[in-house]
C-alpha cells in the first residue's frame, strides 16, 4: 500500500519561528480586540453548506471543502467566519442588547486550485460589530483596522476605503441589465481599463459614463473624493466618505487612510463602507472588511453590522521573528529537580532545557549536538558551569 | 520613493513586441535584447527589472506579487484566470480563439455529445457552457489540429492567426470564441503601494499606444 506521509496540497506543517510569527500576530490582535470591548466567539469548524448559500456571500461552491454526513446532508469546512457569527447573533444572542462586539481567531478552509501555491487553511482573526449602523460605527471599525495592523508590528501599511453605494449610484444612472452591470463591475474590480472603455464607448454623452470610466483610477489619498465629486456630481456616498475621513483624520488616523472607489468586490453582500489593508512586503491584501447590513437578517433577526478580518499569515509574512536558540543545558543529580526547574524557569523561553541523560558525558554530547554553549551541573555538593 | 519594480514578460513573440513598445517609450532594453545567462535584467535608464517567463508563469509571478507588472496574452488570462489588475490592451499579439471543425462537417447538426480538443480546456468549457451545450473536452499539449484528423475529436478550440494551418489540414473556423491580444497586468497590492510609479508607467505605455493608433 502506498501510504501518504506528506501533508495534503494547500496545507502545511508550521514549525518553530513560523508558529511564533503567527502567534505573535494573533496575540497582538486578540489583546487589542479584548481591550476594545470585543468578546470571543468560537463557532464549529464544520457547518451546513446551506448556511453559506443562505448568507448571500458569493463564494463559489467549488471553493468550499465539503463533507457528507451520515444522514446525507452536505457540510462544509467553515469557508468564512462572518456567516457563522451572523447566525449566532441572530439565534443564540437574540435576547442580548445590541450592539454586540464579537471577535474570532480561527482558521477558514478553502479548496484552492492545484499548484497555485495558495493555502487551503487560512488563519483569520477578526471582529464583527453587530447591531450598529452609522458613521460612528464605521469610524470605529476603520480606526480599529489601523490599530490592528499597527499592533501586529507593521509599519508601512494603509487601509483603503470605498463605498458600495458609489458604484451602485453611478450604474443606476445608466440603463443596464443585471448581466451588463455585473460585467462592468468585474471590469472595474479588475481595473480592466480597456474592456471598461469599450463597454462605455456608446454612452459617452451620459456624465455617469465618464465617472464610471474613471472609477478604476479613483484610488489614492483623500483628493480622489474631490475628483470623484467633480465627475459624478454631489453624491451621498462621497459625502459620507469625506465625513468619515474628517473624523479619522482628527483622531490621528488620517495618514493611514486612503480611498479606492473602485473597490466593488462582492457588491451584493456589502451594503456600505468597504475597506482593505495593504502592507509593504505582502503581495495580497492583509485585511479585508466592510459593512453588511443584510446578512444577519438572512438568519431571522434584523441587525446592521460591520466587521473585518486580518489575514494572519499575510501579516506574519511581513514580520521576521527568529526562533530562540538553545544556550544552556541543565544536568541535575538525584534530588535536585526543584533547583533545576527553578533555573530553567528563570531563562528566556526556548534557550534552556533539562538533560534527560544519566551521565554527565552524555549530557555534554547532547549539548554539543544541539549547539548549546554551556552546561549547568546541579549536584547536592554544589553547582558547576561547563563550557561545551 | 522610486523603488525598482519588476516586470515579467512572456517569452517569445510577445517579448519582442514588448521590447519594441518599451523602447518607443524611451526605455533602454539592451539587457533584455541580449540576455545571456542572467535571469533578471535591470533596465539601465528606468527603475524596472525585467524577467522572462512562460505565459502562465507571468500570471503566477504577478498574482503572488513577486513581480509587480506583467505582459501576457489574453488567451492565457482567459485560460488561467486569477486575481490581478488587467490595465491595458497593448494592441500587439492580436489573434482570435476560434472553434474549427473538419471542412464540410455539420458540427451542430446532431444530438451526439461533441468532443473538442484544445490546449485551452477552461476557455472551451466556458464557451460551451454559455451555449448550454454539453461537450467532452480533451486536453492536447501539441498540435491540436491533429486531433480531428486522427478522429479523436469533432472539432478544436484554438488560437487562429491567419487560418493557413487550419486550411492545410482540412479544417475551417466556424465560430469566434474570443479576441486575444497582449495585456499589461498589475499585482493588486503593488498598484496600491506604488501607485505613482505604476500609473506613470501605464500612462507612458498609453501614450505610445495612442500615437501608434493615430499613425494607424
Amino acid at each position: 500500500m502506498n501510504l501518504h506521509i506528506t501533508t495534503p496540497e494547500g496545507t502545511q506543517d508550521r514549525l518553530f519561528s513560523e508558529c511564533l510569527e503567527r502567534r505573535q500576530v494573533q496575540n497582538a490582535l486578540v489583546a487589542l480586540f479584548r481591550r476594545r470591548g470585543f468578546s470571543e466567539v468560537i463557532t464549529p469548524e464544520v457547518e451546513y453548506y446551506d448556511l453559506f448559500v443562505q448568507s448571500g456571500n458569493p463564494l463559489p461552491q467549488e471553493s468550499m471543502l465539503k463533507i457528507i454526513d451520515r444522514s446525507g446532508k452536505i457540510m462544509v469546512m467553515r469557508p468564512d467566519c462572518t456567516a457563522p457569527i451572523a447566525r449566532v447573533a441572530a439565534t443564540k444572542l437574540k435576547g442580548l442588547a445590541l450592539p454586540q462586539r464579537l471577535y474570532y481567531d480561527e482558521t477558514v478552509f478553502r479548496s484552492g486550485n492545484a499548484h497555485d501555491g495558495g493555502s487551503s487553511e487560512i488563519a483569520q482573526c477578526g471582529v464583527e460589530l453587530i447591531g450598529a449602523s452609522g458613521k460612528k460605527a464605521d469610524v470605529e471599525m476603520v480606526a480599529l483596522a489601523v490599530d490592528a495592523l499597527r499592533a501586529c508590528g507593521l509599519e508601512e501599511f494603509h487601509i483603503e476605503v470605498g463605498h458600495a453605494d458609489f458604484f451602485r449610484t453611478l450604474a443606476s444612472r445608466l440603463d443596464l441589465s443585471p448581466e451588463e452591470m455585473e460585467r462592468m463591475r468585474s471590469f472595474i474590480e479588475g481595473k480592466n481599463y480597456a474592456a471598461l472603455n469599450d463597454m462605455l464607448e456608446n454612452c459617452r454623452e451620459n456624465p455617469a459614463c465618464e465617472a464610471l470610466a474613471r472609477l478604476p483610477y479613483l484610488f489614492g489619498g483623500v483628493e480622489v473624493l474631490r475628483e470623484a465629486e467633480a465627475l459624478a456630481g454631489p453624491c451621498r456616498s462621497l459625502d459620507y466618505l469625506a465625513q468619515l475621513y474628517g473624523e479619522l483624520d482628527s483622531a490621528g488616523y488620517g495618514q493611514f487612510v486612503r480611498f479606492d472607489l473602485g473597490l466593488v468586490h462582492q457588491i451584493d453582500y456589502y451594503t456600505g463602507v468597504v475597506f482593505r489593508g495593504y502592507a509593504q512586503g505582502a503581495g495580497r491584501p492583509v485585511l479585508s472588511g466592510g459593512r453588511y447590513d443584510k446578512l444577519v437578517e438572512q438568519f431571522g433577526r434584523r441587525a446592521e453590522a460591520t466587521g473585518f478580518a486580518v489575514y494572519v499569515d499575510e501579516v506574519s509574512g511581513c514580520l521576521s521573528v527568529t526562533a530562540p536558540r538553545l544556550e544552556l543545558v541543565i544536568h541535575y543529580g538525584q534530588g535536585m529537580l526543584a533547583q533545576a526547574l527553578e533555573v530553567l524557569d528563570a531563562q528566556a523561553p526556548g534557550t534552556c532545557e533539562l538533560s534527560p541523560c544519566r551521565t554527565l558525558s552524555s549530557t555534554m554530547n547532547l549539548a554539543q549536538e544541539k549547539g548549546a554553549a554551556r552546561v549547568l551541573v546541579l549536584e547536592k555538593t554544589g553547582e558547576r558551569w561547563l563550557e561545551v | 520613493m522610486s523603488e525598482r519594480l519588476k516586470i515579467a514578460l512572456t517569452k517569445g513573440r510577445l517579448q519582442d513586441k514588448s521590447v519594441e513598445l518599451f523602447e518607443e517609450m524611451g526605455l533602454d532594453c539592451s539587457p533584455v535584447r541580449s540576455p545571456g545567462r542572467r535571469l533578471i535584467h535591470p533596465l539601465p535608464n528606468y527603475p524596472l527589472d525585467a524577467v522572462l517567463a512562460k505565459a502562465p508563469d507571468v500570471i503566477t509571478y504577478v498574482q503572488h506579487g513577486v513581480c509587480d507588472l506583467g505582459v501576457v496574452g489574453k488567451d492565457t488570462i482567459l485560460e488561467k484566470g486569477g486575481s490581478f489588475y488587467e490595465v491595458l490592451d497593448l494592441g500587439f499579439g492580436r489573434c482570435r480563439f476560434a472553434l474549427a471543425v473538419p471542412k464540410g462537417s455539420d458540427f451542430y447538426g446532431t444530438y451526439k455529445t461533441r468532443r473538442i480538443a484544445s490546449k485551452y480546456p477552461e476557455v472551451t468549457r466556458a464557451f460551451f457552457e454559455k451555449k448550454g451545450m454539453d461537450v467532452d473536452i480533451v486536453k492536447i499539449e501539441g498540435s491540436v489540429e491533429l486531433a480531428p484528423i486522427l478522429g479523436l475529436s469533432d472539432g478544436i478550440v484554438d488560437i487562429v492567426e491567419t487560418g493557413a494551418t487550419l486550411k492545410e489540414n482540412g479544417l475551417e473556423p466556424i465560430e469566434d470564441v474570443a479576441q486575444v491580444s497582449a495585456r499589461l497586468i498589475v499585482n493588486t497590492a503593488s498598484m496600491k503601494l506604488h501607485k505613482q510609479q505604476i500609473l506613470e508607467f501605464i500612462s507612458r505605455c498609453q501614450q505610445v499606444l495612442d500615437s501608434r493608433r493615430r499613425e494607424g
